[in-house]
């Protein structure tokens, strides 16, 4: 199979220091991941989300299992090559500019000359972030534009696989928006993209599967539409219905012993109002 | 091959970027810079007295600003890092754990480098400026303005340049042991300063124990010599002190210092090594 990350029976144990015995983080997690697929990973805080990640990304050790990436044994080099890291909060030298931090990190992968210098062009310009503010430095920058600049720079190297931690947190509803359209063109460009969020809206919308994880052990694991499509149901969204059209097809359907689970009228949601009522440049 | 020199420079470049664009650095060149300045002010003496004391100050500031530096500097390496977690997105790339400490080291050795050459400018500057204000005040006699230019350009500051340089080398790369298995960097810079002070104290220790004439026990010996064997011994490098005083310093005994000083930093930086190659992150 195709697989961009595979993990089997993956186990972390953390000790407490000398006397303070042992926390288990993550336990026996079987995941599979594959390539091209959008994949969440969920649970509350404390579930074992940013270590199994740690754990792919090679730089915790599990206790027990392993993890692979594209095939290759996680935390060895050619699995890191395969490989972009966004952390949740923006952990970057802030002593940096925009396009020094892609740079140093270009120069981290491996990479450099005129290379280097036409990708980072290139990075700059799909996380729209301009001449200007890719020359300031990263502590003037707010939190989505130091994402973004992460993002630029956790796919400097071309990689296979990205994780994103937590890639919106604190981020304003704009710059989450423009986040999550990102996403959707790494999906497009046929990355694999492996992300956790508290924000289950925003979770919906792009992912393919996701893993719910609860005190380090999966709980459920699937398809969205597997896990959230309502089996027997239906939902039909119309317009130019009159009120009396509504209740006779409402009459009609009960005739025929349809129960009705819910009518109402559809709303917008907040987030797309909220960016609605924005300026259009702000929008952009 | 290309690669890994890439990536070890990058290291590099980024720790010494990081150190020179925090005012800390620049504080710290500054106060030792003042302190040779200033050295130039005490006229008292006789000009002989006057060189020697503006030479053992200018060497005192190099070694005492580099060892404020390289620790402010060293303790920053990892456990600043991991602090503030820009260790995450660093080791996530294709880099060797070796090549990051090793780059590390080499940044501070960067650092470190510039701050002895600047401060070794001033020295030399400095010296120079005594020189024609002596040979404007004392310099009639052609001979004392011979003296006087012999103390002023005298070559062996460059082996005192050298050994100061050397001996900061190896305490930085003490620094970056402790960095790999400290937690904190108050951790690094009290383990490192003790180790510093054990590295002076340790030939005193030894002369007194073993050298005195007395029957030492079995486990006193035991336990000196696990010790001179784990630290350096810093004393080696009082070379300086014998420039400073005017007497002939051989070359030879200064490479034979520097030898010695490439061991321990190499074994210094594998242990480094080894034991950050296992950490959780």
């Amino acid at each position: 199979m195709n697989l961009a990350v595979k993990t089997q029976g993956l186990r972390k144990e953390f000790a407490l220091g000398w006397f303070g015995g042992r926390l288990l983080a993550v336990e026996g997690l079987d995941m599979e991941v594959k390539r091209g697929e959008v994949f969440g990973l969920l649970g509350p805080n404390g579930s074992g989300k940013s270590t199994a990640m740690k754990m792919i990304l090679g730089l915790l050790r599990p206790t027990e299992g392993r993890a692979e990436v594209c095939g290759y044994r996680a935390g060895t080099i050619h699995a890191r090559r395969q490989i972009g890291f966004l952390p949740e909060n923006p952990y970057f030298p802030n002593f940096l500019s925009g396009v020094e931090l892609v740079r140093y990190y270009g120069k981290l992968s491996g990479m450099g000359g005129s290379k280097l210098e036409a990708r980072i062009e290139e990075l700059m310009e799909l996380v729209r972030l301009g001449r200007e503010a890719g020359k300031r430095p990263l502590r003037t920058y707010s939190k989505g534009m130091l994402q973004r600049a992460g993002l630029a720079g956790a796919l400097v190297g071309d990689p296979e696989v990205l994780m994103l931690d937590e890639p919106t947190a604190g981020v304003d509803p704009a710059g989450s928006r423009e986040i999550r359209d990102l996403i959707l063109e790494l999906r497009g460009r046929g990355k694999t993209v492996i992300f956790s969020s508290h924000l289950l809206e925003q979770v919906e919308d792009v992912a393919d599967r996701v893993i719910i994880l609860h005190r380090g052990k999966k709980l459920r694991e699937g398809r969205l539409e597997d896990l959230l499509s309502h089996k027997g149901e239906w939902q039909v969204r119309m317009q130019g219905i009159a009120d009396g059209d509504r209740r006779e097809l409402r009459a009609w359907l009960e005739n025929r012993g349809v129960r009705i689970v819910s009518e109402s009228a559809p709303r917008e949601r907040l987030e797309d109002y909220f960016l609605r009522s924005l300026p259009q440049e702000v929008r952009k | 091959m290309i690669g890994c020199l890439r990536r070890l420079l990058a290291v590099a470049g980024n720790t010494f970027l990081e150190a020179v664009r925090q005012k800390v650095f620049a504080v710290l060149l500054l106060f030792g810079l003042v302190i040779v300045g200033g050295a130039n002010y005490f006229t008292e003496f006789s000009f002989q007295e006057q060189f020697k004391f503006l030479k053992d100050l200018g060497y005192a500031s190099i070694g005492l600003t580099g060892l404020l530096i390289g620790l402010l500097g060293a303790a920053q390496l990892i456990p600043g890092e991991i602090e503030k977690r820009t260790i995450l997105t660093a080791l996530c790339r294709p880099l060797r754990r070796w090549e990051f400490i090793w780059g590390k080291y080499l940044g501070l050795l960067f650092l470190l480098g510039l701050m002895v050459g600047i401060m070794a400018t001033a020295v030399w500057a400095v010296l120079r400026w005594k020189e024609g204000q002596l040979i404007a005040s004392e310099g009639s006699d052609p001979a004392v303005a011979d003296l006087i230019r012999g103390e002023a350009r005298d070559p062996r500051m460059l082996q005192a340049v050298f050994l100061i340089g050397v001996k900061l080398a190896v305490v930085a790369a003490m620094a970056v042991f402790f960095s790999t298995i400290a937690t904190s960097t108050t951790f690094v810079i009290a383990m490192t300063l003790m180790v510093y002070l054990i590295g002076h104290l340790q030939s005193v220790a030894r002369e007194q124990w073993l050298e005195s004439g007395e029957t030492a026990r079995w486990w006193v010996k035991s336990f000196l010599v696990v010790v001179s064997l784990l630290i350096p011994d810093f004393n080696l490098y009082n070379l300086i002190d014998e420039i400073v005083a005017g007497n002939a310093v051989h070359w030879r005994a200064t490479l034979e210092v520097a030898g010695y000083s490439v061991v321990y930093i190499f074994v210094l930086l594998v242990a480094a090594t080894v034991a950050f190659e296992g950490r959780d992150i």
